[in-house]
């Protein structure tokens, strides 16, 4: 950890006051459902959570544990919501908001978790420990505790209206060279990629990593879209999937994130909202925007994935069946598997490009998390333990033997690009879309896709 | 003597039922969320998985990386709710057929020896010592001494009233410490299969 910021955390943590500990509390209360009490009155500390977590697979530690993590927030609840817990402490391991108590969260529920949700999946009670953890980061949220990266993006996002601070001009100029790309992949002087369409079927949103590191993602997008003879568009004001306010737990701040791509949906009047390839993106808007806005919401909102699945199944879209030579491995991000529902379509869909597709072990929902989930790869204080973590994501691929990783998300993609080089994985990382858009069959003369891989 | 243990243990079950419920209830203060997104799939088939496959070493990775505590556990709970069904037999009581009560013996020799077995579990494994608070050794020992007090009493019942005793500890302390997850364990396994079902997400 760097040692300016973890003075500045303890410099921060030292002046804290009453005042402070209370309103953290009251942060945290405020976010705790029946649903959350329940789950807060039902670990037994049975500690068979342990190996599901991929932080305590690499480091072995008390730390680590998922019931370790739970328990600093427990002991909180036990305080100030039970008698026993008041009146005998010690007793029942219960523990006041203080300064030590706040720095172990910071270093424990950011430092040690990426929100995967395998302990969820694999506690004994079923207890939601993601969901608890982002109750309290929302009380330390609320004392401006949160780890300087993953704040800046945050503030960003909010100044910006995407989280790379992307100007509008920037996005537009982006949009524009794509276009002439597109033109020159598919032949066709016509191409568009649309902009501002009133009325179009789909309004689609990316991570805006994409516009800044991967524009070539997008491209891929507005192939398939191309092909399918989709009736879409892009809004020039709001595209960004991203919301980095689920991973510090503040719904306030998180609606307020969600809400431009909803004003869009509103403003265009697009039938249905489809999200680039993003796993926390996608639990954001699909499963948890409606509840932060307290809304329903008029339109479908979905995953280009499957999207892309339904197209291939309708015959909208051709794929070439043999393209892919080399071996396909696919990694499942927590946020759009675990957490998203989404976990057949990208299976079938590179089963059509290939018949060398691997599955990872374990898959599916009780694949593990890459470890760049969670906020983790904006902090980068836990750069380390994040590399650290991802051992275990790292040895899964080693042992699949595949060339290409196949990763749905493009955080998950920074991680494990990272991991390959820090592993010396040698594998290469790449989005279904970019798969599909590369194995596309278009109706033209001369093919200008790249050699068979 | 032994008269007044009878009824205190009638009365010691209505308390902590009554506690526990009380408890169950007083989460329902906090308020429940509404949902407005779209659900993917049916809550009821995520509940009926969270009590069903969910809990199996086929479908459950942490099962089956901890057969031995898996089924230790299970035994366990068992013997628990099978003695206590028993003393409430001797508290009303009611009568037990005799033929029943050599396979009782057995069950709460197992569940004791298992019972010693998550005690030492927690002892001996440094990550669960350090988790643990003394409520969850008391517990555990409790319950212990309950199942220990059973196996004798269907075996020579001249120490009932200590069975009485130790059921009465356990009973009246349950509201208090994390025995209370009898009673959390199915609204949790509810909530989990609930999250998981409407989001389509367990097959």
């Amino acid at each position: 950890m760097n040692k300016t910021q973890t003075d500045t955390i303890n410099k921060k943590i030292n002046t804290l006051k009453p005042k402070d500990f209370t309103k953290a509390l009251q942060a945290f209360q405020e976010k705790i459902t029946s649903e959350y009490a329940t789950y807060l009155n039902s670990c037994v500390r049975c500690g068979l959570c342990a190996e599901s977590c991929h932080y305590f697979l690499a480091y072995k530690d008390l730390k680590s544990m998922p019931a370790y993590k739970l328990n600093l927030i427990m002991k909180v609840f036990k305080k100030y919501s039970s008698f026993a817990g008041n009146h005998f402490s010690f007793w029942f391991g219960a523990k006041e908001i203080k300064h030590h108590l706040i720095q172990e969260w910071i270093d424990n529920l950011f430092g040690r978790c990426s929100l995967c949700g395998r302990c969820f999946l694999n506690c004994t009670m079923g207890i939601n420990i993601p969901y608890l953890i982002r109750a309290a980061r929302n009380a330390l949220s609320s004392l401006d505790l949160v780890p300087p990266g993953l704040q800046s993006t945050i503030t960003i996002a909010l100044k910006t209206g995407n989280n790379m601070g992307i100007t509008t001009d920037d996005w537009i100029e982006t949009l524009d060279w794509l276009e002439d790309e597109l033109e020159q992949d598919v032949e066709d002087q016509n191409v568009k990629i649309p902009l501002d369409i009133p009325n179009a079927k789909i309004l689609y949103a990316i991570n805006p990593r994409e516009a800044m590191f991967f524009p070539l993602s997008i491209l891929a997008v507005a192939k398939i879209f191309y092909a399918a003879k989709e009736n879409w568009t892009f809004s020039s004001k709001n595209y960004d999937v991203t919301n980095y306010g689920f991973f510090i737990g503040d719904d306030k701040t998180a609606g307020k994130l969600a809400y431009p791509l909803v004003e869009s949906m509103e403003t265009l009047k697009c039938k249905d909202l489809i999200l680039s390839e993003c796993g926390h993106g996608f639990n954001s808007n699909r499963w948890e925007a409606s509840e932060w806005l307290s809304k329903k919401q008029n339109f479908d909102v979905k995953s280009i994935i499957q999207n892309v699945a339904e197209y291939i199944k309708t015959g909208r879209i051709k794929l070439d069946s043999s393209y892919y030579q080399k071996t396909l491995t696919l990694h499942d991000p927590c946020n759009l598997v675990r957490f998203g529902g989404i976990v057949e379509e990208q299976r079938f869909i590179l089963r059509q490009v290939t018949n060398n597709f691997v599955e990872m072990s374990p898959n599916r929902e009780n694949n593990f998390c890459c470890g760049g989930g969670g906020g983790q790869l904006a902090m980068t204080r836990y750069a380390d333990r994040r590399r650290k973590s991802g051992e275990v994501k790292a040895e899964q691929i080693r042992r699949t033997g595949a060339d290409i990783v196949v990763a749905p998300c493009h955080n998950c993609v920074d991680q494990i690009t990272e991991l390959n080089k820090h592993y010396q994985l040698g594998v290469e990382i790449k989005t279904v879309c970019e798969i599909v858009a590369d194995a596309l069959i278009l109706n033209r003369n001369t093919s200008s896709r790249p050699g068979k891989k | 003597m032994q008269e007044y243990f009878r009824y205190g243990v009638i009365f010691a079950f209505f308390i902590s039922f009554f506690s526990l419920s009380f408890l169950v209830l007083r989460t329902f203060r906090f308020g429940k969320k509404t949902l407005y997104s779209k659900p993917q799939g049916k809550p009821i088939k995520g509940i009926c998985y969270a009590f069903g496959q969910g809990m199996m070493p086929w479908a459950k990775e942490s099962v089956l990386k901890h057969i031995p505590t898996f089924i230790s556990g299970i035994l366990y709970h068992i013997g628990i709710f099978l003695a206590l069904f028993y003393t409430l037999s001797l508290a009303i009581p009611f009568n037990i057929p005799g033929q029943f009560l050599f396979s009782f013996q057995i069950i709460f020799l197992m569940a004791v020896i298992c019972g010693l077995f998550l005690l030492l579990r927690r002892i001996i494994k440094t990550t669960l010592w350090q988790i643990s608070c003394p409520d969850d050794f008391v517990s555990n020992i409790l319950v212990n001494l309950f199942l220990v007090m059973a196996l004798i009493d269907v075996s020579i019942t001249k120490f009932r009233a200590y069975l009485f005793i130790a059921v009465i500890l356990m009973l009246l302390y349950i509201p208090f410490g994390k025995i209370r997850h009898c009673f959390f364990f199915f609204f949790s396994r509810v909530f989990f299969g609930h999250f998981f079902g409407r989001r389509g997400v367990l097959s």
